[in-house]
């Protein structure tokens, strides 16, 4: 008896599946299919709100497909190795869409973004460094993130900053007086790797100019140079002295902010979503924390400010083509979208028509530094090619573990860094 | 085994071993203590370092998230609908398979044997794109089917070397016994081999089952829409780009978790014999 | 009767043969043809490179390290969760009381996911407040902060730790199995004759639990290739490339620099590897047929 039972279990649960699952086709005609790294709590149900915002507009559907951020580099890659990329996804703009341009594999979006007028919607610095490549549009910036040097503003008042620092030799100051009081002055975490990349970035930026740093991305100047060296001795000398907290490599970036959060440290060089993090655990922007730019260095040299930007674009082999256009230009230019979505993030809008007023107090802050800003950069692993930035992410974790091998690593950088370009 | 005998006066040698497996067993609890920890803390105590404390309240609001959200319920329904076939199919596949190695063996079995086995030793990353392209063809993504398919043919080489190993000390002349009687080759596999193996398929089956269970690479890839996801990419997608839910990934690991344990607990009976019996000859 | 017999082979063995064909043996060829291309996974253009991607593999810095992390991943994953297993079934061998329950609480960890295993030994190792810090700094009485993931010294080891804690469980409960089927009177005759407990356990049930062995090793090698998942959550191969592997590399170097034709490269490598180790397996495995068959 409890033998026919279980089978008849068994052979309900085999029986199940079958229901819906002859389907041929995944997208639905008319239906715009989309893959997204959105994901989370507070990802994916603000990028849900703006999808049924856009739906609800158009009558058109969106299939959505979420997937973590780290997977998602995996399952985008089989994707588009099995000819089966979604209408529309999510990518970080800079040489990664370039990579995907160069290998034929995204539509191009110019008559849509002059029938839209997108030009007068999008802030031209963003639309200028993130949208157009070899010659042709191909990305919409669905929202940006600058980094700044976030830090705790009781502690830094204790310490008696009563204006940010201005030049280097200020931020030193500051960073001797933490240090005398005990409190450790720069938290980074660079358990995986990325977080350590905003500081070789404003350093380079800040000493050898924007151009320069250009050219090393591209691979036109090479990590043997004089600048490049020059910029990691000034970041050797930080932590010869003392000013980065130990075990920086242990530490997820939520680490390092939890520590300036509750205290223990003063700042972190971090990009703005920080301020959604922190938002989410109950601190109050402007008075629990702020942020101030990365220090001037070398006189002369262009503000430039750094930071990431969340593209979506669409494939080549698109199925439905009007549909993901439609969708794309709804949600960089509908300005409730993006003021929404830029608060459910922590990030900006590239939408000139969104109202400073709906960000923050620190937001405010951070787009207006980002607009005063002489040049707008993308931090390392998104400016250098995917084989180069692996090799450079690695170097700077190994030099934050060790930065008295500074000269030997970047030996060992220039190297590969060379063969990686050659990919 | 020891719970059926009669207990046994003072003995300072079993005390001792009663201590260190005592002591041993806090060790190996430790860490799931852990998890029990994160499940009924708020993420942000998490953040603050307060994960090893004992709480000072017990929250629950990590599970009720959990168990009270519809698409976790399908979530476990899809684990479950792909997990319980692919664990069947790929023991009958490998019962199939292993009767023929362990009974009617021919020239070249075993090199085919080996074949097979060795289908155990490599990343399952490398066959990702050549399966997708594969399913794409057949239409299938997006659908349960490639994964309780790739399952089952994973599994093969495992349940094969069991089922072989197992039905070898089979005594042969139970099969020819039952041939001379008129019995088919099938017959003797499912009426006389079969029901003397039930141990060696409790054994795979909890195997298959908690592997397949916990398994989020190929739903990852063959699943696109949040109502055909499993279990573990749920858990996976708990962290955002820029956010992990600390407290609700432990409360949703646990209850992950459960049905595994189940399981084992189910089938540890027969596990124990099945073991005894399945690994007399390697 | 061997015409009856081979009707029966094709009929039992098409289908799982069918299904291992079509679903594992082809993919993986078919994959081992891009290791011969310079193809980058989006672009649908690629040529072909000869044995470039091989030539690669020669000069390659982090394939050498990779290969010696597997090398010890392999081992140590292999030797450890055997080695505790063994020693825990001969202590619940003993009669002792609770064995059920000491089975169960050894067994648990089987049942939980890579992912949260991951996230759980991270959060043990952690160097401010982790949990063994913490009770070094309690027991030396001195501030302990050693960074046990963050160190290329300690980052493989510290999840090997982590994965035998998750894996001794298993082998536990096979050599369990194996012992109980080691008839009594057969250890009360030594002990008559005077042999000693570790006499005994050397030359008697060592070699009776061989088979168990065999067993353990065969699911320890699956499992700790599934392993992986683990060390890619705590370490991520890092700190830089330390705790590399080479399942790990060859994804990195897919998936992250975009270079399908070096990453099928080094999975071509990897398998003929995996060959080369099953054959020495199974060599040995002939041998204790032949010992105790």
């Amino acid at each position: 008896m409890t033998e026919i039972s279980r089978r008849g279990v068994l052979m309900g649960s085999l029986a199940i599946p079958m229901l819906g699952m002859g389907r041929m086709a995944w997208a639905q005609s008319g239906e715009v299919t989309i893959s997204h790294y959105f994901t989370g709590e507070l990802g994916l149900k603000a990028f849900n709100e703006q999808v049924a915002k856009f739906t609800e507009a158009t009558g058109i559907a969106m299939k959505e497909s979420p997937v973590g951020h780290e997977d998602f580099k995996t399952d985008i890659l089989v994707r588009a190795a099995g000819n089966s990329l979604p209408d529309v996804f999510s990518y970080w703009a800079g040489a990664r869409v370039q990579f995907i341009v160069d290998s034929n594999a995204l539509h191009p979006i110019d008559e849509m973004w002059a029938a839209n007028g997108l030009d007068a919607v999008i802030a031209k610095p963003v639309a200028d460094s993130a949208t157009l490549y070899n010659g042709k549009r191909y990305l919409v910036p669905f929202n940006y993130h600058y980094a700044g040097m976030f830090y705790n503003v009781k502690v830094l008042a204790d310490a008696g900053m009563t204006a940010p620092p201005a030049t280097w030799d200020e931020f030193l100051a500051l960073c001797e007086t933490l240090k005398g009081k005990g409190i450790a002055p720069i938290t980074l975490g660079s358990k995986n790797r990325w977080p350590a990349q905003f500081w070789f970035d404003y350093l380079l930026l800040r000493t050898a100019g924007p151009d320069y740093r250009a050219k090393l991305m591209s691979g036109e100047a090479k990590y043997s140079d004089a600048e490049v060296a020059a910029a990691l001795a000034m970041w050797k000398d930080l932590f010869d002295k003392g000013y980065f907290v130990e075990n920086a490599n242990a530490d997820d970036w939520t680490d390092a902010s939890d520590k300036v959060a509750r205290g223990e440290a003063a700042m972190t060089l971090m990009g703005t979503w920080i301020t959604g993090y922190w938002n989410g655990n109950g601190l109050v922007p402007g008075q629990d924390y702020d942020f101030f730019e990365f220090p001037k260095v070398t006189d002369g040299v262009p503000n430039a400010a750094v930071g990431p930007v969340d593209g979506l674009v669409i494939a080549a082999n698109a199925a439905n083509v009007a549909g993901a256009e439609q969708f794309l230009s709804f949600m960089v230019s509908d300005a409730g979208v993006q003021a929404a979505w830029a608060n459910a993030q922590g990030a900006l809008s590239a939408n000139v028509n969104v109202d400073p007023a709906s960000y923050n107090a620190v937001m405010q802050k951070a787009a207006a530094t980002v607009a005063a800003a002489e040049a707008f950069a993308f931090n390392y692993d998104l400016a250098t090619p995917p084989p180069v930035a692996e090799v450079g992410l690695s170097m700077f974790t190994r030099f934050i573990d060790d930065p008295s091998q500074a000269e030997a690593i970047l030996a060992q950088v220039a190297t590969d860094a060379e063969a990686a370009f050659k990919e | 085994m020891a719970d059926t005998l009669p207990a046994t006066r003072f003995n300072p040698w079993s005390a001792t071993i009663f201590t260190v497996l005592c002591v041993l067993a806090v060790l190996f609890l430790l860490p799931t203590v852990g998890v029990l920890l994160s499940s009924i803390k708020t993420t942000r105590e998490i953040s603050m370092g307060e994960l090893w404390s004992l709480p000072a309240s017990l929250y629950l609001g990590n599970f009720a998230e959990v168990l009270g959200s519809p698409a976790v319920h399908q979530y476990f329904l899809n684990t479950l609908l792909v997990t319980v076939p692919a664990t069947a199919v790929s023991i009958t596949l490998g019962a199939l398979a292993g009767y023929v190695f362990a009974k009617l063996p021919f020239r070249g079995s075993n090199a085919l044997f080996l074949v097979i086995v060795a289908g155990m030793f490599f990343p399952p990353q490398v066959i990702l794109v050549p399966l997708f392209r594969l399913f794409n063809g057949m239409g299938l993504i997006d659908t349960l089917w490639p994964v309780i398919i790739v399952h089952s043919a994973l599994g093969i080489p495992i349940c094969v070397l069991m089922m072989r190993n197992f039905f070898a000390t089979v005594p042969n002349a139970l099969r020819e016994a039952a041939i001379m009687e008129g019995a088919s080759e099938w017959q003797v596999l499912t009426r006389v081999v079969l029901p003397l193996s039930l141990p060696a398929l409790a054994v795979l089956a909890t195997l298959q089952f908690t592997w397949i269970w916990n398994d989020f690479l190929w739903p990852l890839i063959f699943t696109q829409s949040d109502d055909k996801r499993t279990i573990m990419i749920g858990i996976v997608n708990l962290k955002g780009q820029y956010s992990v839910a600390w407290g609700v990934q432990g409360a949703l690991s646990l209850a992950a978790s459960l049905p595994t344990l189940l399981v084992f607990l189910f089938f540890q009976r027969f596990f124990i014999k099945g073991m005894t019996m399945g690994a007399v000859k390697g | 009767m061997e015409q009856h017999n081979r009707f029966w082979r094709i009929a039992l063995l098409s289908l799982p043969l069918a299904v291992f064909g079509l679903f594992v043996v082809w993919p993986l060829f078919s994959s081992f043809y891009y290791s011969f291309t310079n193809w980058n996974g989006f672009d649908p253009d690629y040529s072909f490179v000869g044995f470039d991607n091989f030539a690669k593999i020669a000069t390659d810095r982090l394939f050498l390290q990779a290969a010696i992390n597997t090398t010890i991943w392999m081992v140590a994953a292999i030797v450890l969760p055997t080695a505790l297993g063994l020693m825990l079934a001969l202590l619940l061998d003993s009669r002792v009381t609770g064995a059920r329950v000491f089975k169960s609480i050894f067994y648990l960890p089987i049942c939980l996911s890579a992912v949260i295993v991951g996230q759980i030994w991270t959060w043990i190792y952690q160097p401010d407040w982790g949990l063994l810090n913490t009770i070094i700094a309690q027991v030396s009485g001195e501030k302990f902060k050693y960074a046990w993931l963050a160190k290329p010294d300690s980052a493989l080891w510290s999840v090997i730790v982590a994965w035998s804690w998750q894996q001794t469980g298993l082998s536990m409960v096979i050599y369990l199995a194996g012992l109980t089927a080691i008839p009594g009177d057969l250890l009360e005759v030594c002990e008559i004759e005077g042999a000693s407990p570790w006499q005994r356990f050397r030359r008697v049930v060592l070699p009776l639990l061989a088979p168990s062995t065999v067993v353990v090793i065969a699911l320890s090698v699956i499992n700790s290739l599934k392993g992986f998942d683990i060390l890619y959550i705590m370490t991520g191969g890092g700190p830089f490339n330390s705790s590399d592997t080479l399942a790990m590399h060859m994804y990195n170097e897919s998936f992250k620099k975009y270079l399908m034709g070096y990453g099928s490269a080094i999975s071509v490598v990897l398998f003929l590897i995996a060959l080369a180790i099953i054959g020495l397996y199974f060599r040995q495995l002939r041998k204790v047929d032949r010992i105790y068959g």
